[in-house]
C-alpha cells in the first residue's frame, strides 16, 4: 500500500517537474524567438526618422539575422559590386546611422534586419564633389543597385562558405555572443536564414537572366517582382527596370477624378500603391493585419502630405518667370491640367514600351485576389492590360533625374532634344548635381567609377519618346529649364 | 546479517564500477579545474605608474593578435636576417633601461601563456638626443619618430614565410635564449602546445594577415613615424584592395603626439588629421583597435585608464636653452599670423579657427590622406562596436580638408605637416620651393637651431636612417607643398622667423 503511495507521489512529481521544464522551455523559446520589442525612441522621433528607419513589419519573414547581416559584406566582399561593404551597393547610409535608410532593425526573438520604403524612396544629392550627401525622404533612389543586392543576397547563400563554422567565427571577431545565443545561431539561424534564402532562388531567377540587361543604379523591375513574389509565376520573357519613383506629395492623386498610379497607371490609389509595396518588402501576408494596416495609414498621411524638396541653388527669377509662359503653353498641357496623372497612350507618347509588357490584366486580377486573401480590402490593382504612360506631376522634378520612366534620359536639358541629340551612354548613381544641365552629373571619371552605365541600345533602355518641347529655341529652352527648378 | 556476504558477484561488479567511476569523475574535475588554473587565466602584467602603464600596460590586443612572450624572443635572433640592422632596434622600437619588451609592448597571461603584443605607446613614445653622444631620453606620447611600422609587419611576415619557420627551430632558439639567462627549459606542456600548435597557428595567422595588407605593398614607403591610418581600416572591413579607386589608396601620416586631449575634447575639436572625429572617446578606442583590439577584446577600464591620464598629460617643456628676449618678440608674430588657427599659445587652444577644418584648396598641403578617407568608409565604421550599446561609432564624419591643431609640445613633433614631409619648424616657413626636397627621417639627435631633429644624418654607428623623398611624382603622398603664402608666415623676414621659432620653443 505504501509502496504504491510512494510510487504515486513520485509520478506527481515527475509530471509537475515536466511541466515547469515545459513552461521554462516555452518561456524561453518564446523570448528568444518571438518577443517582439519596440523599436528605441529615436526611430520614431520624428514622421521623417520613422519614415526612414521604422519597421513596417518586414522583419517577420523577411528579416535577416543581424548578426549575418552583418559579417555577409566581410565574408563575400567579391560578390558586391565594389569596395565598401553594403555601401557599394548605392544605399543612402548617413553619418553616424548604424544602418542605411530603409534598413530597419528590430528585436523579434533576436534582432532581426529588414527594409521598409525608404529603401527605395530617399534620394541622395551633393551639391559639390567636396560636399557629403543630403538625403531626401521620400525621394527616389537614383543610387540604389537593387538588382546588385538581390543577387548579393542569395549569391552568399549558394557560397559553401555561409555555413555556422564560418560565420561564427567572423562573428566572434566583432562580437561576443552569449552562449545561447550562439547556439540558436549556429543551429538554426544560420540554416534556417541559408535554406531560406536559397528557396527564393527561383524567384529571382530572373535576376540573373543572361540576356537581359542589368537594371543598374536607381531602376527597379518592379512589375515583374509582384509576378514573382507575390504571384509566384514562373519567368517570362519580359523585362521592363523602371526608375524608382519620387513618392512625396501623393495627395496629388485624385483617384475620383479618373487619375492613376504607377508609371503605367496600374493602380488605382495611393493607399494602393503603399499597400502592394509594403507587401513586397514583407514577401508575405502580414503577420498582424490590424498593425500593418495602422502603419499604412500613417504612410498614406505622411506620403500624402510630404512636400517635394526645394531646388538648392540660386534660380534666376526673372529666367524662370518667362519659362512659366513657355511651359504653359508647351508642357502644361499635360503636365498641369485634367490630364495630368492619368494615362497617355503608348503610341501617342513614344516612350520605349517594354515596361507596359511586364504587367497584365491577369496578373492584375489575381495580385487583387492574393491581397483579398490576406484579408485586405482596398481599390488595388486596375484589371486592364497597359496600354500607356501616366503623365508625370512634375513637383521636385529636379531631383527625379534621370528622366522618363525608364531613367534612360540624364537631365533636364536632354529632355528638351531631339531623341537623336540625347546621351546614348551615360552613368548612373553618382549622386553630385548639375545645376546648369538640372540632373545628375553623368559623364567623367568620377561617375563613371561610382555609377553604372546606361546604354540606350539595350533592351527596356531606348531614350525614345516624348519629343515636346525639342524645337524650342535655346533661349525657351534655358527659361524653360529654370522654370521647372521652381516647381 | 552482513550486507557484503549478501552481495552477489554482479552487485559487486556494479559497485566497482560504481566506485570507479566516481574515482575517474573526481580525477577528471581535478584536472579540469588545474586545466582551468593553467590555461583559463586572462591576466595582464599590470603597472602602478601611469606613464608606465602607458607605456607597457596591456590594452588587450594580446586577445586577438597575441604572439606567445618566448617565440617573440626568438624572433628576432632566429630571423636577424631579416631584420635591417641590428636586433629590434634597428625598427625602432624603443628599448628602455632594465626592460626586455620595447615601450609599446604589454603582455598578459592568455590561453595559457604569456603573450605580448603592442599597446598605444608603439606609434606614441618616441626619443630625443641632446647630441649623437647622449643618451637619449625616452618621451611617452610624442610621436613615435624611430618607430618603422611597416618595416616591422614586414619583418614578422618574412620570418613568417621562411622556412625556419618551425617548432624544431624556433623551440631550439628559445632555450638557447633561456639556457643564456640561467632559466630552465620550457616545461613540457608549454612545449607540447608550441610544437604541436602554437606555431603552426601564428604562422597561418601571419601569412593571412600579410594577404589582407599585402595591398600596402604599393604604397610609397612609409619610413619610420609614418603610418597609413585608414586604408588597413579597408582590409579590416575586407574591401578588395585592387577594387579601390587610386586617389584613395595613399594615407600616409606622421604619428602625433596625443597629450592634453582634455582641452581638445572640451573644445570640440575636430581630432584626426583630417578632423573626422569629435568624439574624444571614440577615437581613442579607434586608435587602439590599430594596436590590434577588436570590439570583443578589448581591455575597457585599461584604455579608460589611458585615457584619463592623456586627458591632463601636460606636453613635455622644451629642455634646451631659449633667448627669452627673441621669444618675446615671436609673440606677437605668432598671435598676428597663427592663433586664430593653431590657439592662443601652447596652454590655451582657443582660437577662431582652432580645431577647425580648413578646406583642401585654402590649406594647398598633400590632398593623400585627406582622400583616403571616403565617404563609405565612414559610415561603414557606424557598425563598429554595433551589440555595445553606447560604444558603437556614430561620430565619424568624411570632410574636405585638414584640421587645424593646437601646437603643444610642437618641438617634440617634427617633421612637420600632416604628411611629416618638413623637417624643422624653420623650414616650414620657408615656401614649399626653399624647402628641403630630401631629408633623413629616424633619427633622434635635436637640432636646436631650426627646430626638429637633425635631417642630414644618413647613417650612425651602422644604423642607417630612411631617405624621406618630397617629390610626390615619385612617392605620392609625400609632398611638402602647401601651408604657405603670407598668411601662413613664409613671407617673413628671416628675422621674424626665428624669432617666432623661438616663441615657439616655448609651446
Amino acid at each position: 500500500m505504501a509502496d504504491a503511495q510512494k510510487k504515486k507521489s513520485w509520478w506527481k512529481i515527475c509530471l509537475l517537474l515536466i511541466v515547469v521544464l515545459a513552461v521554462v522551455g516555452g518561456a524561453i523559446g518564446w523570448y528568444k524567438f518571438f518577443r517582439e520589442e519596440p523599436q528605441p525612441d529615436w526611430v520614431t522621433a520624428t514622421p521623417d526618422m520613422r519614415f526612414k528607419y521604422g519597421s513596417i513589419g518586414a522583419e517577420h519573414d523577411a528579416g535577416i539575422p543581424y548578426w549575418i547581416f552583418f559579417v555577409l559584406p566581410r565574408m563575400f566582399p567579391e560578390k558586391l559590386p565594389g569596395p565598401g561593404g553594403y555601401a557599394s551597393l548605392g544605399v543612402a547610409w548617413e553619418q553616424g546611422q548604424e544602418l542605411p535608410i530603409g534598413f530597419t532593425k528590430k528585436v523579434i526573438g533576436f534582432p532581426r534586419v529588414a527594409n521598409n520604403c525608404a529603401s527605395c524612396h530617399v534620394a541622395s544629392y551633393r551639391k559639390s564633389a567636396s560636399d557629403n550627401p543630403v538625403f531626401v525622404p521620400t525621394g527616389p533612389n537614383h543610387t540604389l543597385n537593387l538588382q546588385a543586392f538581390f543577387r548579393f543576397v542569395v549569391d552568399c547563400a549558394k557560397d559553401p562558405r555561409f555555413n555556422a563554422d564560418e560565420i561564427m567565427s567572423e562573428i566572434a571577431l566583432v562580437y561576443k555572443m552569449p552562449l545561447l545565443d550562439k547556439l540558436i545561431y549556429r543551429y538554426l539561424l544560420i540554416p534556417i536564414a541559408k535554406k531560406r534564402l536559397l528557396e527564393r532562388e527561383k524567384q529571382f531567377q530572373w535576376v540573373y537572366h543572361k540576356e537581359f540587361p542589368l537594371w543598374g543604379r536607381g531602376r527597379d523591375d518592379a512589375m515583374n517582382l509582384t509576378k514573382y513574389f507575390l504571384l509566384n509565376w514562373p519567368m517570362d520573357d519580359s523585362i521592363g527596370p523602371t526608375d524608382m519613383p519620387s513618392v512625396w506629395n501623393l495627395k496629388k492623386y485624385k483617384p475620383e477624378k479618373g487619375m492613376l498610379m504607377n508609371l503605367a497607371g496600374d493602380s488605382h490609389d495611393a493607399r494602393s500603391v503603399i499597400i502592394d509595396s509594403a507587401l513586397g518588402l514583407l514577401s508575405a501576408a502580414p503577420h498582424n493585419r490590424e498593425e500593418f494596416l495602422e502603419q499604412i495609414d500613417w504612410l498614406v498621411k505622411y506620403l500624402g502630405e510630404k512636400q517635394a524638396p526645394k531646388y538648392p541653388f540660386p534660380i534666376n527669377q526673372a529666367q524662370a518667370e518667362a519659362g512659366k509662359a513657355v511651359f504653359d503653353s508647351n508642357c502644361a498641357r499635360c503636365h498641369a491640367s485634367e490630364r495630368t496623372g492619368t494615362r497617355v497612350p503608348a503610341e501617342e507618347i513614344g516612350t520605349d514600351r517594354e515596361r507596359l509588357k511586364t504587367w497584365s490584366k491577369q496578373a492584375a486580377i489575381e495580385s487583387n485576389k492574393v491581397v483579398r486573401g490576406f484579408g485586405i480590402e482596398r481599390r488595388g490593382l486596375v484589371e486592364i492590360e497597359p496600354s500607356g504612360y501616366i503623365a508625370a506631376f512634375l513637383d521636385g522634378i529636379w531631383l527625379r533625374a534621370p528622366y522618363l520612366h525608364n531613367g534612360s534620359v540624364p537631365t533636364l536639358r536632354d529632355m528638351l532634344k531631339p531623341v537623336a541629340d540625347r546621351p546614348k551612354i551615360f552613368y548612373r548613381g553618382y549622386d553630385v548635381y548639375d545645376p546648369v544641365d538640372v540632373g545628375f552629373v553623368t559623364q567623367g571619371a568620377e561617375a563613371e567609377r561610382v555609377g553604372t552605365k546606361y546604354d540606350v541600345s539595350q533592351r527596356a533602355s531606348a531614350n525614345q519618346g516624348h519629343e515636346y518641347g525639342t524645337n524650342l529655341s535655346a533661349k525657351e529652352k534655358d527659361t524653360l529649364i529654370e522654370y521647372l527648378k521652381t516647381l | 546479517m552482513d550486507e557484503k556476504a549478501s552481495m552477489s558477484p554482479a552487485q559487486r561488479i556494479l559497485k566497482l564500477i560504481g566506485l570507479l567511476t566516481v574515482a575517474g569523475l573526481v580525477v577528471a574535475l581535478l584536472a579540469g579545474a588545474w586545466l582551468l588554473g593553467r590555461f583559463g587565466a586572462d591576466t595582464p602584467v599590470v603597472y602602478k605608474d601611469d606613464v608606465d602603464h602607458f607605456k607597457y600596460g596591456s590594452l588587450g590586443s594580446e586577445h586577438e593578435f597575441g604572439v606567445p612572450y618566448w617565440i617573440w624572443r626568438a624572433l628576432p635572433e632566429l630571423f636577424a636576417d631579416k631584420l635591417p640592422g641590428k636586433g629590434l632596434e634597428s625598427l625602432g622600437f624603443v628599448f628602455e633601461k632594465g626592460k626586455v619588451l620595447p615601450a609599446g609592448m604589454s603582455q598578459r597571461r592568455y590561453l595559457g601563456f604569456d603573450l605580448v603584443w603592442l599597446n598605444c605607446a608603439i606609434c606614441h613614445t618616441g626619443t630625443v638626443r641632446e647630441s649623437s653622444q647622449s643618451e637619449p631620453k625616452v618621451y611617452a606620447a610624442m610621436p613615435a619618430n624611430t618607430f618603422d611600422f611597416r618595416a616591422f609587419t614586414r619583418f614578422l611576415f618574412a620570418a613568417g614565410e621562411d622556412r625556419r619557420f618551425t617548432p624544431r627551430d624556433i623551440l631550439r632558439q628559445i632555450n638557447v635564449i633561456r639556457r643564456r639567462e640561467g632559466l630552465r627549459d620550457l616545461a613540457l606542456i608549454d612545449r607540447l602546445v608550441f610544437r604541436f600548435y602554437a606555431i603552426y597557428y601564428m604562422r597561418e595567422r601571419l601569412l593571412t594577415l600579410r594577404d589582407r595588407l599585402n595591398f600596402i605593398k604599393e604604397e610609397p614607403e612609409w619610413g619610420p613615424g609614418r603610418v597609413d591610418t585608414f586604408n588597413p581600416l579597408k582590409a579590416y572591413f575586407n574591401f578588395p584592395p585592387e577594387k579601390l579607386s587610386k586617389q584613395e589608396r595613399v594615407g600616409t601620416t606622421d604619428f602625433p603626439s596625443i597629450w592634453n586631449q582634455g582641452q581638445r575634447e572640451t573644445l570640440k575639436m575636430n581630432l584626426h588629421w583630417d578632423g573626422n572625429n569629435v568624439s574624444l572617446e571614440e577615437r581613442n578606442r579607434s586608435a587602439a583597435m590599430g594596436t590590434g583590439i577588436t570590439p570583443p577584446t578589448g581591455d575597457r577600464p585599461s584604455l579608460k585608464r589611458v585615457a584619463d591620464w592623456l586627458r591632463d598629460l601636460a606636453a613635455p617643456p622644451y629642455p634646451f636653452k631659449i633667448d627669452k628676449d627673441l621669444a618675446a618678440q615671436g609673440a606677437p608674430i605668432y598671435k598676428k599670423y597663427c592663433a586664430e588657427c593653431h590657439g592662443a599659445d601652447g596652454k590655451d587652444f582657443r582660437g577662431e579657427y582652432a580645431g577647425k577644418v580648413v578646406p583642401i584648396d585654402e590649406i594647398g598641403t598633400d590632398r593623400h590622406r585627406l582622400d583616403s578617407y571616403t565617404y563609405d568608409v565612414a559610415v561603414n565604421q557606424n557598425m563598429i562596436f554595433a551589440g555595445y550599446g553606447d560604444e558603437r561609432f556614430s561620430h565619424f564624419r568624411k570632410t574636405f580638408g585638414y584640421a587645424n591643431s593646437p601646437l603643444d609640445g610642437l618641438w617634440l613633433r617634427a617633421p612637420y605637416l600632416h604628411n611629416g614631409s618638413v623637417p624643422t619648424l624653420r623650414d616650414l616657413l620657408e615656401p614649399s620651393a626653399k624647402r628641403p626636397k630630401i631629408f633623413y627621417r629616424g633619427y633622434d639627435v635635436y637640432d636646436q637651431k631650426k627646430i626638429g631633429f637633425v635631417g642630414d644624418v644618413a647613417e650612425e654607428k651602422g644604423k642607417k636612417f630612411f631617405l624621406f623623398d618630397t617629390d610626390e611624382t615619385k612617392e605620392p603622398g609625400n609632398s611638402n607643398k602647401g601651408h604657405e603664402g603670407k598668411r601662413f608666415g613664409t613671407e617673413l623676414s628671416a628675422a621674424e622667423k626665428d624669432a617666432l621659432v623661438e616663441y615657439l620653443k616655448t609651446f
